[in-house]
């Protein structure tokens, strides 16, 4: 199934209008004594380098882009900014009259005299994505980099040029002083034009034949700034553009940044949009979805006619998880799909026949295998929550990723993720939870979330049962068992790897951190890993050091787990973007210290709980008895998001848990045992350090 | 920390798979898919059986056969055919690749794919793609070296665990190439050789790294072929302090043309003087260098500085950054342009800076060395290297304690070693992952290998102060000053050059949080980061809240607040050296002022360890309610053989039993 309606792109290819000639390049300007004189930059301190300026022009009509940048480097680091890539679709674009020039701090000027080397990024037969790069000659820190040029979008072999609506991205790697940017647009587009026939362009439509009414944009601005409606033109003027933030768990990056991403599209409005693209999208689920009469016979032997509506849900669920899909075994490439005389599938019993498809298409073959059982479902698109949030004001189907099966089961509403190899039934993945989205629905098209998990989906469980000897060595074993998220990572992780290369990864991304210094965790063995409705566990063998021995104790670690890795946020002490851990999760650790023969506790981690209240909870608990001790500590976290006016609480959640994770456990060496000299560690995943 | 790789000498043949799923696009393969039978060699390569040593191979290459055919004019045309079994899921994403540069061309390239099942595919068309060979620097996400190479890859139809994956191509290398080298243990070979056909008359090189030679078999006149069978592929991914994988991959390099010579020395010579004769002329100093450098070394008044004034000069004003096009990745661009453009890589540094003492009448000569210890083998000449760095004559009788990685050559000549690249090390001092290494020093017919300095463990490390007070309730505040010295103050400033301040205390908070966890740093300042003639000095101020932790009555307290100097280390079998990866000597001393109603019940042992390659010795002592610490940690070679593992062990053992070492406090 194809994946969505392709309407509304921001490249619209539909028109081929006559080349222009007749352009208005933007122009260099003599720096300010001021701009000259900077060493740094008030408004953005520290920062390596400043845009003093940026425009872009956009023209459709005349199917060219003039763009212009004016940087300050303010240190070393900013001299890197003299470097400057311009990637373009060869062919279909032309990079032109690239200018630029150096201006020192004593107002040199030092010209661009070194033609624009023309690199390949990927070449498709005659199409290549190229770019020109180019770097500003004898730049020194206190240097003004100014440069322009210009894009045709002009088919360089056929003729004809292209209307390229704008994306504007405002937020650059660097602070933005001044930024302005104009887009003209076909005028009788224009709002002012609105009532005009757009008789240049009277052919002009989508795929599905609708007449393009308007022009749309997303605007993403910081406050204050708004896109302007001239007559002619749009335009946005912005100041003080902080740049890019890189803060740790951020939401997906393209959500959050400031950008007017123009587009044309049929609708006068998102209600319209909605309704009409999602008829579609719907038609097409319907017609690929279809119970035909192959799927009603693929029914027979999966489901049994006195099988509840659930079971038969879940047998079905069960029966399209083991197909073949792709997207985590391999794609077949075109040549070996026409070679074995497959087909791409357009129907639900295609991908059935086949026994193999993708996410899309093993999604699709399940709603058709539950209606065919007389069930009530109904499709979900949803954006995938790793790369984006969905904007219903954005009217493009584009920004939906997944789609999942809702189904109405004994008066309950579930929603399924048949797509998602490995996916326990009555779950989705994480990306797909609290994600936004659209659905069917009896009443037409509906905008909808899905719901989201609770900290009780996913949850791990790590029980150490550990021997220590009167140096401080340790063995034992480790049992980690994994329901809900990290279970379905590692098994679709366990579906692209051997069990070998399987446990090397889960040694190096889960368990190396994880343990004290001096302790070595290795995976022995998995159990359930190819029984997604199981919980997976790990059974890791543990050896080491993991005490330090004086003459009249031995000193440990409170906590086994965690000691190294580092509580989150800790170190961040502001926070400008929302906080998105992904979803909601809940991790304990039990964990046995059976004591050297002589040996007694005397201090033990004290007990404790931190609180977050409605957000997260920290339990830390010990109790020693004859020759051991257990410590158990559980970290619920009930959120997967936080605001940043909620940051401080969660910065001191994390503080308080970080510190009680540094408890140290004291045992006392009885006197006939103390006189055993320290042995060295045995080994150690430290790395050279600071 | 590594300098920027400058020469692309490390000839590609197999991309990473995310290469691949970067290539969004499929290609034409133009006149290379058409259809053609799978071919007898691939037929016969696939009846192989898998051996059964494979290790943890996820494929094994069956076959693999290289046939250089040398033209009058010395050009070459390369044919490459490959087999590949795929054996686990992870290798269904292996890929056949060649890449190709400007002046350059792909012959053909054909894939074929023996599936498990018994059908037969071959790749088409859309299953080719090309993609540039632009590098980009990830850490900074900004273009620093790029490439006009291209490479075009292949997605094997049918590539399923089972399949068999047949590869042949043909193509028309560079003209000016007179060298292949044959990396031999990419993967798990089966079967691998190499023929290379000569015209009548002319002769070949030799050479071989960490591989006893293989004597060739001359199938035809002038036409010889090397086999190699069973060979492990090399596999250092769990492998912690190795060195680089190319200084311990086996390899062979066969060289014709003006490069091929008689004997070790002179197969050197050949090359460096191939290198001096491309670099003619690069370097002859125009009007305005030569004015400049005056400029530079007016009123300087001996030889070190001058040449204190022109390298430091270079070190901050000449941009690290190039385009390289064709044999531009290993010639240099002419000293004037660079000059006018104040940027270029390690080859037009070396070229301006050997124009600039041109200029001052100090001689200095290109090296070729790599940026990996061990990959520039003396007894295997090559060209196989990625660095350009610098050797600066030094007058006869001048002495100074400050010129330190010196080399005298064969002739008595005695050369300072300098790497203009390395914009943060000082003259006279050496980046540490050059040091140990060997290089080609290019000084016409005296040419030579050379080996590159180790340097005293005095020019390098740093010495670390910390006065701190801890509360009651396990708070630790103070102030820590550091100097830093050599290499270790370099790479701080190439840190410093390329971060900005939200990013330094980041980082350093990060850092320090190792340590510390919870830390707060409370302000940090390095002063004159860019004086290279004195150490870095650092200071930071931290509070970290629960430094120390109460069990019952007592409170623990880790006497060793900052830094760790332990590696990593195993009991697994050791089969390869360890990398040391610099000499030095570090410092620390730390006093902590205990709260008021405690005393000190325990403290942790002295530790003297003194071995041949490194010393370490490590003290706490309580007066005055202070408890002071203090280390030394000495570190003299840069590479440790397998053989002595077991010392290794015990070393860093005892480091991390120190640095984990608790003082006891108990309540009064």
């Amino acid at each position: 199934m194809r994946n969505s309606h392709p309407l509304c792109s921001t490249v619209l290819i539909a028109a081929m209008l006559p080349a222009v000639l007749v352009r208005a390049q933007l122009q260099f300007q003599p720096p300010t004594p001021g701009e000259l004189k900077m060493t740094a930059d008030p408004d953005a301190p520290g920062a390596d380098a400043v845009y003093l300026n940026i425009e872009e022009t956009d023209n459709n009509p005349m199917s060219y882009e003039s763009h212009y940048a004016r940087i300050k480097v303010l240190t070393e680091k900013g001299k890197e900014m003299a470097t400057v890539e311009l990637p373009y679709l060869n062919l279909s674009s032309k990079v032109t009259d690239i200018k630029g020039r150096t201006i020192h701090a004593d107002g040199t000027i030092v010209p661009l005299n070194v033609k624009p080397e023309d690199l390949m990024i990927a070449k498709s037969g005659d199409e290549q994505f190229k770019r020109k790069v180019f770097t500003l000659p004898s730049v020194e820190v206190g240097s003004i980099l100014e440069y322009r040029y210009d894009i045709s979008n002009c088919d360089q072999k056929y003729g004809g040029c292209f209307v390229v609506p704008p994306t504007w991205e405002i937020q650059k790697s660097h602070f933005v002083h001044r930024a302005h940017y104009q887009f003209t647009p076909p005028p009788s587009l224009m709002p002012a034009h609105a009532s005009a026939s757009f008789t240049d362009l009277s052919t002009w439509a989508d795929s599905h034949g609708r007449i393009i009414q308007s022009i749309a944009f997303l605007q993403r601005l910081q406050p204050g700034s708004a896109v302007k409606v001239g007559t002619t033109a749009y335009t946005v003027d912005a100041t003080d553009v902080p740049p890019v933030p890189t803060e740790e768990w951020m939401p997906p990056l393209a959500s959050l940044l400031y950008r007017v991403s123009f587009y044309y599209t049929f609708a006068r409005n998102g209600t319209e949009f909605w309704q009409s693209d999602g008829k579609l999208w719907s038609q097409d689920v319907d017609k690929f979805a279809e119970p035909s009469k192959a799927i009603k016979n693929a029914l027979n032997g999966l489901v049994a006619p006195g099988d509840s509506d659930l079971d038969k849900a879940k047998k079905l669920y069960a029966a399209v998880e083991a197909l073949d899909n792709t997207d985590y075994s391999r794609r077949k490439t075109a040549s070996e799909m026409k070679e074995l005389g497959i087909k791409a599938a357009k129907h639900a019993e295609d991908t059935w026949a086949q026994k193999s498809g993708t996410s899309e298409d093993i999604a699709m073959l399940y709603l058709a295998m539950l209606r065919a059982a007389g069930l009530n479902a109904i499709a979900v698109k949803v954006v995938d929550r790793d790369k984006g949030i969905f904007d219903p004001s954005y009217l493009t189907l584009y920004q939906l990723d997944a789609t999942l099966v809702a189904l109405n089961a004994g008066g309950k509403q579930m929603v399924l993720d048949p797509g998602e190899k490995m996916c326990p039934f009555g779950t989705v993945n994480w990306r797909h939870s609290g994600a936004g989205g659209i659905n069917q629905s009896d009443k037409g098209i509906q905008i909808s979330t899905t719901p989201e998990q609770s900290y009780k989906d996913n949850s791990v469980n790590r029980v150490a049962d550990l021997t220590l000897d009167a140096h401080g060595g340790v063995t034992g074993y480790v049992q980690i068992v994994m329901a809900g998220q990290k279970g379905l990572q590692w098994r679709q992780a366990a579906l692209r790897n051997d069990d070998t290369e399987l446990k090397k990864q889960f040694d190096h991304d889960e368990l190396e951190g994880l343990v004290p210094e001096g302790v070595e965790a290795h995976v022995d063995h998995f159990l359930g890993v190819d029984q997604p409705g199981q919980n997976l566990m790990a059974v890791v063998k543990v050896t080491g050091t993991l005490g330090t021995a004086t003459a009249k104790r031995l000193l440990l670690p409170g906590l086994f787990f965690e000691t190294r890795a580092g509580a989150p946020f800790v170190n961040e002490e502001k926070r400008l973007e929302p906080v998105d851990m992904h979803f909601a999760e809940r991790i304990t650790d039990d964990v046995t210290y059976h004591l050297p023969a002589g040996m007694t506790v005397e201090g033990a981690p004290q007990d404790a709980s931190v609180p977050w209240q409605g957000h997260a909870v920290f339990i830390l608990k010990s109790k020693a008895d004859a020759g051991q001790i257990e410590v158990v500590n559980t970290l619920a976290r009930a959120f997967s998001e936080a605001k940043p006016e909620e940051y401080q609480d969660l910065r001191g959640f994390y503080q308080q848990v970080a510190a009680a994770e540094q408890a140290q456990l004291v045992l006392k060496i009885a006197p006939a045992a103390s006189a055993a000299p320290a042995a060295p560690a045995t080994s150690t995943p430290a790395g050279k350090g600071n | 920390m590594k300098s920027a790789f400058c020469l692309r000498m490390h000839l590609v043949s197999v991309l990473s798979a995310a290469l691949l799923a970067g290539a969004a696009v499929p290609a034409h393969a133009g006149l290379f898919g058409k259809d053609s039978p799978v071919p007898q060699w691939g037929l016969d390569a696939a009846k192989t059986p898998t051996p059964a040593n494979i290790g943890d191979a996820s494929a094994v290459i069956l076959f693999d056969e290289y046939v250089e055919a040398i033209d009058g004019q010395g050009r070459a045309v390369e044919r490459e055919r490959e087999a590949i079994r795929i054996l686990k899921p992870q290798a269904r994403h292996e890929f056949c690749a060649v890449s190709y540069d400007v002046d350059e061309k792909i012959n053909y390239f054909r894939e074929w794919t023996l599936a498990a099942d018994g059908k037969t595919f071959q790749a088409k068309d859309t299953d080719f793609v090309d993609v540039g060979a632009g590098e980009e620097d990830a850490v900074r996400d900004i273009p620093i070296l790029l490439q006009t190479e291209k490479t075009r890859i292949v997605r094997p139809p049918a590539e399923d665990v089972g399949a068999t994956i047949l590869c042949e191509s043909e193509e028309l290398m560079a003209p000016w190439k007179r060298e292949k080298v044959w990396n031999i243990q990419e993967g798990r070979f089966v079967y691998e050789a190499l023929e290379i056909d000569l015209p009548p008359g002319s002769q070949f090189a030799e050479s071989w790294h960490r591989y006893q030679p293989v004597k060739p078999v001359e199938d035809a006149p002038n036409h010889w072929r090397w086999e190699i069978k069973d060979m492990p592929r090399l596999d250092l991914r769990d492998v912690k302090a190795s060195p680089a994988w190319d200084a311990l991959a086996a390899r062979m390099s066969v060289r014709w043309g003006d490069l091929a010579a008689d004997g070790r020395d002179n197969q050197w010579r050949a090359l460096g003087e191939w290198i001096e004769q491309l670099e003619t002329n690069r370097p002859s100093p125009s009007p305005e260098i030569s004015a400049k450098a005056q400029e530079l070394t007016a009123g300087s008044s001996d030889f070190f500085a001058k040449l204190t004034a022109i390298t430091a000069y270079i070190q901050k004003n000449i941009r690290y950054f190039v385009i390289e096009r064709g044999i531009g990745g290993y010639q240099a661009h002419f000293a004037s342009d660079i000059y006018r453009n104040r940027y270029g890589d390690c080859k037009d540094k070396t070229t301006l800076l050997i124009s600039m003492l041109q200029a001052v009448g100090i001689r200095a000569h290109y090296l070729q060395v790599d940026s990996d210890r061990g990959v520039v083998d003396p007894d295997s000449p090559s060209l196989y290297s990625d660095h350009m760095i610098t050797a600066i004559e030094i007058p006869s009788g001048f002495k100074d304690p400050r010129l330190q990685a010196v080399v005298t050559a064969k002739d008595g000549m005695r050369y300072l070693i300098f790497d203009p690249t390395d914009e943060r090390t000082p003259v006279g001092n050496l980046p540490s992952y050059l040091q140990g290494g060997y290089g080609l020093l290019a000084t016409g017919p005296s040419s030579q290998v050379i080996e590159l300095p180790v340097l005293d463990p005095s020019a390098n490390g740093s010495e670390r102060s910390g006065k701190f007070t801890l509360a009651a309730d396990g708070t630790l505040s103070g102030s820590v000053d550091t100097l830093n010295f050599g290499p270790q103050g370099a790479e701080l400033r190439q840190f410093l050059k390329f971060t900005d301040e939200k990013e330094r205390r980041e980082y350093w908070e990060s850092m320090v949080a190792r340590d510390l966890p919870g830390v707060v740093l409370d302000s940090f300042q390095f002063v004159e980061p860019d004086s290279l003639a004195k150490p870095l000095e650092f200071h930071f101020k931290v509070t970290a809240h629960q430094y120390a932790h109460m069990a019952g009555p007592l409170l623990l307290v880790r006497p060793r607040v900052l830094g760790s100097a332990a590696r990593y280390f195993d009991d697994k079998p050791r089969k390869v050296p360890f990398d040391l990866e610099a000499t030095g000597r570090w410092h620390n001393s730390f006093d902590i002022a205990l709260p008021t109603g405690y005393v000190v019940d325990e403290t942790p042992d002295p530790v003297d360890l003194d071995m041949d390659f490194a010393s370490y010795h490590a003290s706490v002592t309580a007066k005055d309610n202070v408890l002071h610490y203090e280390r030394t940690y000495t570190v003299r070679q840069v590479e440790l053989p397998a053989d002595r593992a077991a010392d290794f062990r015990k070393f860093e053992s005892t480091i991390l039993s120190d640095e984990k070492g608790t003082a006891v406090l108990r309540k009064q």
